[in-house]
């Protein structure tokens, strides 16, 4: 009988948490920054120009920073197909790849002349680069799961969209607040567009947003879920892009908006 | 013809999610139903061990390739390799160097991909290709032609890879990649080559009392889960909540005739249902 040939290692003998794990992290300076789909690109001219603007001081201040855009009403619109026609989840999750892309190629055109960059998921070997040269790197937030986008119990939408991208990017790249732009002043105890009676939450730890059950929250639930295990990425930090300041403070490191903490 | 909305300062497409929050449940319930289509359902797949195969040379890949070569005049399969000890050795240094989860679960997919370098290479007189990523919809080229596609088994999830439920080991790794590709096309079945005949209450090479399980649930087996498994912990919780793969069959590759049986929906090694019979 052939026998397995085993390379020696702590792994092929005995369980990794022999082992001492010392996390080191990969580019913890850099600001990890969504730019929302229905809540700013959806606006337009007049809600993304003035972010723009700020993102594009910061970055002449000297801070890094990665954008990544969300996908919007294009999203809902053929998530919206897909599910009448009874699609898997991995592939109305492989359908929402495209819109996000639009975006950011969008963001990228108008970014071009203030080092602007369009970037792919595995071009993050090639950020140190981008960002010494001064670059505002430009890339969709979908996660790249597609096809292997698992279903989640009573929903066809992938649980894994822009906002799981954007705290995924941050936690791979060490960073320890991820920051998302979007058109309400943070978390709210309902959807404030349609509950006017739903009042600001400055902080919250996760645990007590998952205790609480709301109905709605003003991010992906996965993200939720993720933040108090994650090991780099502490803080999701959800700011006003519709208020002019609101996101130069955020990038310079200012506690506005809401803290969702781990 | 469908409208553009606008007079909240934003423009919407109408749709039924039109304006809607994708993370209020009830929304997200209305996109729901009790079924998925199923796009290749006279399809299985076909995942070969890294350890438990590859790792063991010569005399474990040529009878069980000899036995592919004939039973794929028969079935439809797609076919994936697992990585085996150079994936635990990479996760070791890496581990050592303090990588993120990410950029582990980025390095581990070129250890699978050497095996699938071998099994083609093997393979082609008898008709196989490497298949791209996700270039699913050249499948049915494929079968036409009487080429058996082989697939990278490692899911696409490299540096997002999501924060594990403890350790840094990434959570995905190609038991869970190959089930998801038989998930989102609506395979037949799911069948896991290994080098035992099936699932056991316990790790059989080193427990001489551990029993065959022939025949489970997955809800049982979710109850009695044997903490030393021949298949990854993510594969049962994914399935646990996913809804097309109804049959995962475990069976032993150093035994001639075992694939092709599975293959045919013969009931042998471990066959684990995703509802009572």
């Amino acid at each position: 009988m052939s026998e397995r040939l085993v390379i020696p290692s702590t792994l092929a003998n005995g369980p990794i948490t022999a082992n001492e794990y010392r996390p080191v992290a990969v580019m913890p300076d850099v600001r990890v920054v969504k730019i929302g789909g229905q809540s700013i690109m959806d606006r337009g001219r007049a809600a993304l120009f003035p972010i723009l603007d700020e993102v594009i001081e910061a970055r002449r201040r000297g801070i890094q920073v990665v954008l990544l855009t969300g996908g919007g009403t294009r999203a809902r619109h053929i998530y919206a197909i897909a599910s009448e026609l009874e699609m898997p989840t991995g592939i109305v999750a492989t359908l929402g790849k495209y819109i996000p892309m639009q975006n950011a190629r969008m963001v990228q055109m108008l970014l071009a002349k203030h080092g602007g960059l369009y970037i792919l998921p595995d071009d993050f070997e090639k950020l140190p680069l981008y960002l010494q040269l001064g670059c505002i790197p430009v890339m969709s937030g979908m996660p790249p799961f597609g096809y292997w986008e698992k279903h989640q119990e009573g929903s066809r939408i992938p649980p894994h969209r822009t906002d799981a991208g954007v705290f995924l990017s941050c936690e791979f790249l060490g960073a320890r607040r991820a920051i998302f732009i979007k058109d309400e002043d943070g978390l709210y105890t309902d959807d404030p567009k349609k509950h006017p009676e739903a009042t600001h939450i400055p902080r919250i730890t996760a645990k007590e947003l998952i205790a609480r059950n709301l109905p709605d929250v003003v991010v992906e639930r996965v993200v939720v879920d993720y933040l108090p295990r994650a090991r780099w990425c502490k803080e999701l930090q959800i700011v006003n892009g519709l208020k002019p300041g609101q996101v130069l403070a955020a990038l310079e490191g200012q506690d506005v908006g809401t803290l969702i903490t781990a | 013809m469908t409208k553009l909305v606008g007079g909240d300062g934003r423009t919407h497409i109408v749709s039924k999610l039109m304006r809607e929050s994708l993370q209020d449940r009830a929304v997200l319930e209305g996109t729901n139903s009790e079924r998925d289509i199923h796009i290749f359902p006279d399809v299985s797949m076909v995942s070969i061990g890294g350890q438990s195969i590859f790792d063991r040379g010569k005399d474990a890949i040529l009878p069980l390739v000899d036995e592919i070569a004939e039973v794929k005049k028969h079935h439809k399969m797609v076919i994936g390799v697992g990585g085996g000890t150079r994936v635990r050795h990479t996760m070791s240094v890496a581990m050592d160097l303090g990588l993120p989860t990410g950029g582990i679960a980025q390095l581990v997919g070129a250890m699978e991909e050497l095996n699938a370098i071998l099994l083609n290479a093997l393979l082609a007189p008898h008709g196989s290709m490497p298949m791209q990523r996700d270039h699913f919809w050249d499948l049915p080229l494929y079968f036409d032609a009487g080429i058996t596609p082989i697939a990278i088994s490692v899911p696409p999830f490299h540096f997002w890879e999501p924060p594990p439920l403890e350790g840094a080991e990434p959570m995905h790794g190609s038991d869970f990649g190959m089930f998801q590709m038989a998930e989102v096309l609506g395979m037949k079945q799911a069948i896991y080559v290994k080098d035992e005949d099936g699932l056991y209450t316990s790790d059989p090479k080193t427990n001489k009392h551990a029993t065959l399980i022939p025949k489970i649930t997955l809800a049982e087996l979710i109850k009695t889960m044997p903490t030393e498994n021949i298949l990854d912990a993510e594969l049962y919780r994914t399935w646990a909540d996913a809804r097309n793969v109804k049959r995962v069959v475990i069976v032993n590759g150093l035994k001639r005739g075992q694939l092709t049986r599975a293959l045919a929906g013969e009931d042998v090694g471990t066959v684990i249902t995703k509802d009572a019979p």
